[in-house]
């Protein structure tokens, strides 16, 4: 499923998914894997991106 | 000292030379093997397929060499089938965008393997053309170059395709 909410507060903050990425210390395939929803990525991946676009865990991955 | 304890002595100056040059590399952080959690877990569903490929590459060997009798020496063998799981591995990780690590330019890495690819080719083509590749119908270690030079086009021609791919889907974005 794919995870919107993160495409659209990454989009909200004007930031691109290679910009994520650098701020993550992932690379962009792994941005563009969460959101298109072909990666789940672990709770440490999980709170570094809320971290970086200002949201919490409930508003960006739970359902 | 023979021509063979030449050989073998001048194989592992070599590989103990490049040995250390590659620990230096690490150590300076000139090389920087570090994978992101996707890339790692991607990378380890690689290793499992290039190993079985090895598995299956070593057994089709053997019984190659019991039906059809020689037909390579041992190093021929032992290179042939090491390809065919190193190219599985890397042809898995690419597709699964696993083969870079965070801090390669795929520029380095295209570039790298084209080099690789011509030289090792090259080295290949001289030694059919000296006629010592075959020997007595056994096709001989010096197979080597011309196998790894074909291993590392192959890799090379996936990985353009998948960059080339990844970049128009990004663009679309």
């Amino acid at each position: 499923m794919k995870n919107l909410r993160l495409k659209s507060a990454r989009a909200a903050m004007d930031m691109s998914q290679q910009q994520l990425a650098d701020a993550v210390g992932v690379s962009r395939q792994t941005i563009n894997a969460i959101e298109k929803g072909d990666y789940n990525p672990t709770i440490k991946l999980c709170t570094a991106i809320c971290r970086t676009l200002g949201k919490t865990l409930d508003e960006l991955f739970w359902e | 000292m023979g021509k063979e304890e030449g050989m073998a002595v001048g194989l592992a100056a070599g590989l103990t030379v490049g040995l250390l040059v590659v620990m230096l590399l690490f150590k300076k952080h000139i090389l920087d093997f570090t994978f992101d959690e996707r890339q790692e877990r991607a990378r380890g569903v690689a290793f499992k397929y290039g190993f079985f490929a090895l598995m299956f590459a070593i057994i089709l060997y053997g019984m190659l060499d019991m039906v059809l009798g020689r037909w390579c020496d041992a190093m021929a063998g032992a290179t042939l089938c090491l390809c065919v799981g190193i190219t599985v591995f890397a042809i898995t990780c690419i597709l699964k965008d696993a083969y870079l690590s965070l801090k390669e330019s795929p520029r380095y890495v295209m570039t790298l393997f084209a080099v690789l690819s011509v030289v090792n080719i090259v080295l290949g083509s001289i030694h059919i053309l000296d006629g010592d590749m075959v020997e007595n119908g056994i096709l001989t270690f010096r197979c080597t170059n011309l196998v790894v030079g074909l291993m590392t086009t192959v890799v090379l021609a996936v990985y353009i395709v998948n960059f080339l791919l990844s970049r128009r889907g990004q663009e679309e974005e």
